[in-house]
């Protein structure tokens, strides 16, 4: 066997074992949600008898949907959810946006540097540490837990460190000042010059945003259990708490209010991956 | 169209910089004005001063007499083109020529008027659908222009406009911007490193460097009276020639001796010698490549302005000839005619126009001739 045909072999055996371990990867990722496709159609004891079964026993069936969206109040929780989640995200893009444009324009400005310092530190901090102290304060002092309101302006407080960070980058090495000042001469003020020319080419990592932090909002159990104690104000993943009963869960209705909860976020996935990875790429290469 | 008047402008960074140092100018209705200079000169920074954007720190800046100095950009009625075209990625051609009148609050159909037309002069009525990444470089700068345009404003202002276009398309566009501003007949400001575009496009040209202004002036003026050796080494491509030469005198003529070479100084600039008691010093000899000749009737006519060397390097270009030689350890180059039988490696012999020479003072480097 020559150098040549070794190096071929050898690259060969790299490219069989590299897809092997997406494969191994791939399936690990798939089969909670392909369980949750699986079982979603069938009866609760046909879950329990065969959870890997494409069919159960007593067939297919869609009842567990009409069931789950009955016992978690399906169509308010997901009217909860997408009201937090929509005005979340879209105060986390407009609020980051603004404010990392005026910290890229403004480098010389200590109070910027510091700012933008404060924000990159305050990401590593965990929620779990600010978490006692948010809902003692919130709660005891000013009396304002129980309300979308509140959660809407915390998700915000939460995410805008890291959406900041983000569009930074994207200002930074992706939109050339002098389209600013070309605007400026057109006769656009510093306002105008944002939202018609910056804002509008921010798309991809806007897209970015919104998909990363409308995931993390809908998806969020831990701060809505936290901050909304009234049933009317449940979000859809404390709503699927109503399926897990001291001594026994409807396994069947919690996969249907799974997959109902898990659909929208897909969908919206899907509309914008094409700008997410842009988004992610975006200052990677000279375009 | 418009005047303009920079008094005393400076520019003067937070460090302590000094960009842009005691700047003077007026400037006529019409005119095509040239900011030329070597990278770093300030002349980018004038030219945002007058654009408003960038702070003047000292002086006057007045168009038509009215003070601009605190004015927001938009409200001095220019348009600038900038290098990179600065074009909004995501608006079409058409979007991008009616942007600034759509600020304006101007009426659609006045818009579309004016869109169309500006097209017209620029050969662009086909791309108005396109987005700037559908165009090449030559195509988007005719939309820059076109942006610039359709405003009419009082001042066109060009921040080296061709520079990132490939040589062919800068001689093309060169022209399209000079047949430009006889159409328009508007002021313009145009900021350069080349002096070629410098020297074809320009009414008067200001040459800087460091900040400071060196001369302000047509192109043949500076091209044949430089008033220092900055001006004299900038402007002319093969840039003049400076060999350092020992002024002497020889009876009633004054020499310059340059290594083996003695050349005897006319009457005029013989007297300038004279009269700034040179005589016995060393003095900067500028003469221009075109001003060397091997010409036999001009060796003949010239035998007292004769320099002798060795041609090291011959290039070709068709309608000239540059030979390269070393006179006294510094490099020389002669533009001759294409006939010119000297080939590298030859012992060559030419004579200087010295109708034509500059002599500069090695301290000052002012042009003992023509300076200003």
């Amino acid at each position: 066997m020559n150098q040549n045909e070794l190096a071929a072999k050898q690259k060969r055996t790299r490219q069989i074992v590299t897809i092997i371990v997406l494969i191994i990867v791939f399936i690990m990722f798939v089969i909670p949600f392909l369980l949750v496709l699986i079982n979603v159609f069938k009866i609760k004891g046909d879950i329990t008898s065969d959870p890997l079964a494409l069919i159960g026993e007593h067939g297919f069936t869609l009842q567990n949907f009409p069931d789950a969206m009955e016992k978690m109040d399906f169509w308010n929780v997901f009217k909860n959810s997408a009201i937090i989640t929509f005005c979340a995200t879209v105060l986390t893009i407009l609020f980051s946006a603004m404010a990392s444009f005026v910290i890229v324009r403004n480098q010389n400005w200590k109070a910027c540097a510091l700012l933008f310092a404060l924000m990159i530190a305050s990401m590593v901090i965990p929620f779990q540490v600010l978490m006692v102290p948010l809902v003692s304060v919130y709660g005891g002092i000013f009396g304002i837990l129980n309300s979308r309101i509140t959660l809407i302006l915390m998700h915000t407080g939460f995410s805008v460190s890291m959406a900041t960070f983000m569009f930074h980058g994207a200002i930074h090495s992706n939109i050339p000042l002098e389209l600013e000042e070309a605007a400026l001469i057109d006769g656009c003020s510093r306002w105008q010059t944002f939202w018609k020319i910056v804002f509008p080419l921010l798309k991809p990592t806007v897209a970015t945003v919104a998909i990363i932090d409308a995931m993390a909002f809908w998806n969020d159990y831990l701060l809505p259990s936290l901050v909304l104690g009234d049933k009317n104000l449940y979000t859809i993943p404390i709503a699927t708490q109503a399926f897990y009963g001291t001594y026994s869960t409807d396994i069947g209705l919690v996969m249907a209010a799974l997959l109902l909860a898990m659909l929208p976020i897909l969908i919206l996935y899907l509309f914008l991956q094409k700008h997410i990875v842009a988004g992610v790429t975006a200052g990677a290469v000279k375009g | 169209m418009a005047s303009l008047s920079l008094k005393g402008i400076q520019k003067i960074y937070p460090n302590g910089y000094h960009a842009v140092t005691d700047f003077n100018l007026e400037v006529e209705d019409k005119e095509f004005i040239i900011f030329v200079g070597p990278s770093g000169c300030g002349k980018s920074t004038t030219l945002r001063m007058i654009a408003g954007l960038e702070d003047i720190s000292e002086g006057e800046f007045l168009i038509d007499g009215v003070k601009m100095n605190d004015v927001e950009p938009k409200d001095r009625d220019i348009a600038m083109v900038f290098q990179n075209y600065a074009l909004y990625p995501h608006m079409t051609v058409y979007e991008n020529m009616a942007f600034a009148l759509t600020l304006r609050k101007v009426p659609k159909d006045e818009i579309d008027r004016k869109v169309r037309e500006a097209a017209k002069i620029l050969d662009l009525e086909k791309l108005l659908d396109r987005k700037p990444k559908a165009l090449s470089g030559g195509q988007r700068q005719r939309v820059a222009m076109g942006r610039a345009i359709v405003r009419s404003p009082k001042v066109f202002l060009m921040d080296e406009p061709l520079s990132n276009l490939d040589a062919k398309l800068r001689v093309q566009m060169r022209t399209e911007i000079s047949k430009l501003h006889e159409t328009l007949g508007t002021t313009i400001i145009y900021v350069t490193h080349d002096q070629t575009e410098a020297m074809t496009l320009g009414t008067r040209i200001v040459v800087m460097k460091d900040g400071i202004v060196q001369q302000i002036n047509t192109p043949e003026h500076l091209y044949n009276k430089p008033c220092n050796l900055f001006v004299a080494g900038f402007i002319g491509s093969p840039q003049m020639n400076f060999i350092d030469a020992v002024v002497g005198r020889d009876g009633d003529n004054v020499t310059l001796t340059v290594g083996e070479n003695v050349l005897t100084v006319p009457e005029d600039e013989k007297q300038i010698l004279l009269d700034g008691d040179y005589v016995g010093k060393t003095v900067v000899l500028g003469i221009r490549p075109e001003n060397i000749s091997d010409k036999e009737d001009f060796l003949a006519n010239n035998q007292d302005h004769i320099i002798k060397s060795k041609i090291k390097v011959r290039e070709m270009l068709g309608a000239e000839i540059f030979l390269y030689f070393d006179v006294n350890g510094v490099q020389m180059t002669a533009r001759v005619e294409p006939d010119s039988p000297l080939m590298t490696g030859d012992e060559a012999t030419f004579a200087l126009d010295m109708r034509k020479i500059h002599l500069f003072d090695k301290e000052t480097e002012k042009n003992l001739l023509y300076g200003e």
